[in-house]
């Protein structure tokens, strides 16, 4: 089980360009903790310095885990799917169960998977090819297979981004249920504010050379922090909509893209 | 036909080949990786040529230039040799130096026409054994990497997340590759190495999703594709190579036509 992640005074640069500087933070099992912030700022770096993928010029990531090494799963936003070769849902999932010898599985292990994709509503497309699949089907099936590992740390790269709103809470509700039944840190870049706000327990507001740790998503309903952040007049009304000056919300989208 | 001593050896030899073919087969194509396949036959055809020169095995010029060649292609990326220049070039280069060696060192023309198309006439006893200890080799490799290989063929996002090490699964898998193109050319020669080590797998995606059961169909088209070759070859004379391709090439058009009725079938299912 996972006791903490711990970001210690990380530093990442490219080209002598600081993308990440002295970033510290601490994520509990069981939280979920949002990173927030425009495109450059630096979001997806920080999740590839803690998946191990890049190597920080200085600081460090450690995982405190009961087990000898921790886990992590990651769901990203989109992935390159072959549709030339396809291969059904089932066996996607199952590429994450990758830790054993022999090339079949387990009774064990044919077991947890079919629970995971009970868990996560896939079993009902499980022959669908991959390819074939929704978006929010898609997004389920990259879940899975994340949590077919049984992480103890969960990353979500903007994995909401191309759903529409009734898929983006579905998924956010399953890993939400993942983070405080199942215990697991979960760390979720989102552009989404509302989304943030209603189901982040802590975040992140990063911007290139500067980053704050929000205690509650209350710093959401501040226009000035948000301008601060975004360079933009964004704020959230009180139905928790993004409320956004239509120009600038035209430059904001341009930027999410 | 199986009284003669070299029809049984031919289908001893061709089994196996087609059947380590069928396999590795199914991950050449999850890696796109066919066109890196067929630069290593015709670097191979180099190896040989280098062998005949040099006055040793050819099977051992096979593998000692298809194995440098992977290791090649390993360190300098796989992406890079995905591209169309890169695998022409190289794939010039290593046909200009099999041409150099031959010329050098005076061999028959036969034994071009056996590098390059193949020949199942000459396979003896002691070939049969060095094939035998080959596709054991490779088929051991696969099963024990099946997992792993198989995440980081068909997701290779996914197994890099999960902190697989992709960058020596890669390197390990052409190295089996090399292995297995080196073995082939002697069946189905340089030239046609496709015909066994990327139609049948590319055929079994037809027919299935399943990966495991996408293995076991290519594996059965190769090796219906090598018997049938092997027999028809046999009763008209006519080159074997051409048989195995003809067999697995049908099978292949065949999966598409059916591939695209069951498409048709679902798309009006779902309209409807």
């Amino acid at each position: 089980m996972l006791k903490n992640v711990r970001v210690d005074h990380l530093q990442v640069s490219f080209n002598g360009q600081d993308v990440l500087q002295d970033l510290s933070l601490d994520v509990s099992a069981g939280e979920l903790f949002a990173v927030i912030g425009p495109n450059g700022a630096g979001k997806s770096t920080l999740l590839k310095c803690i998946l191990g993928l890049l190597k920080p010029q200085s600081g460090s990531v450690q995982i405190e885990s009961d087990q000898k090494k921790a886990v992590i799963g990651y769901v990203p936003q989109s992935r390159v799917i072959d549709d030339e070769t396809p291969i059904e849902t089932k066996d996607f999932i199952s590429l994450g169960q990758s830790s054993g010898l022999l090339p079949w599985l387990s009774k064990k292990e044919r077991k947890s998977l079919k629970e995971i994709m009970e868990f996560t509503d896939t079993l009902r497309f499980a022959k669908k090819s991959i390819g074939k699949l929704s978006g929010g089907e898609r997004q389920r099936a990259f879940l899975a297979q994340a949590l077919v590992r049984y992480p103890d740390l969960l990353l979500l790269d903007e994995s909401t981004a191309n759903l529409d709103p009734a898929a983006q809470e579905e998924m956010m509700k399953l890993v939400k249920k993942v983070a405080r039944e199942w215990h697991v840190a979960v760390i979720f870049i989102s552009h989404d504010l509302h989304l943030v706000k209603e189901y982040a327990d802590r975040l992140l507001l990063i911007a290139p050379g500067r980053y704050e740790i929000a205690e509650s998503t209350e710093v959401l309903d501040q226009p000035e922090t948000l301008h601060y952040y975004y360079h933009s007049e964004l704020s959230m009304d009180h139905e928790s909509t993004i409320s956004v000056d239509p120009m600038i919300h035209a430059q904001f989208s341009e930027t999410v893209k | 036909m199986f009284q003669y001593d070299f029809m049984q050896h031919a289908f001893i030899a061709g089994t196996l080949i087609a059947i380590m073919c069928g396999a590795i087969g199914v991950f050449i194509i999850g890696r796109n990786l066919s066109f890196i396949a067929h630069t290593f036959s015709h670097i191979g055809f180099a190896g040989a040529s280098f062998a005949v020169f040099a006055g040793i095995d050819p099977l051992l010029g096979l593998l000692l230039f298809t194995l440098l060649g992977a290791l090649g292609v390993g360190q300098l990326g796989v992406r890079m040799f995905r591209r169309d220049a890169s695998v022409s070039v190289i794939l010039s280069l290593a046909l200009g130096l099999g041409i150099l060696f031959l010329s050098l060192s005076n061999v028959q023309a036969t034994f071009t026409k056996t590098i390059l198309f193949g020949s199942v006439v000459g396979i003896d006893l002691q070939d049969v054994g060095q094939i035998i200890i080959l596709t054991i080799v490779v088929l051991l490799a696969l099963a024990i990497g099946y997992r792993w290989l198989k995440f980081d063929s068909f997701d290779q996002l996914g197994a890099q997340a999960a902190g697989l090490p992709i960058r020596w699964i890669s390197i390990g898998f052409l190295l089996l590759m090399a292995i297995a193109v080196s073995v082939t050319v002697q069946i189905v020669g340089a030239l046609l190495v496709f015909a066994l080590m990327t139609i049948p797998a590319a055929a079994a995606r037809f027919y299935t999703q399943s990966i495991f059961i996408m293995i076991l169909l290519s594996v059965v088209i190769a090796v219906l594709g090598v018997w049938f070759g092997l027999t028809v070859g046999y009763y008209t004379n006519a080159p074997v190579s051409f048989f195995i391709v003809c067999f697995v090439s049908i099978v292949y058009f065949i999966g598409m036509i059916y591939h695209r009725l069951m498409e048709r079938r679902r798309t009006a299912v779902t309209r409807s």
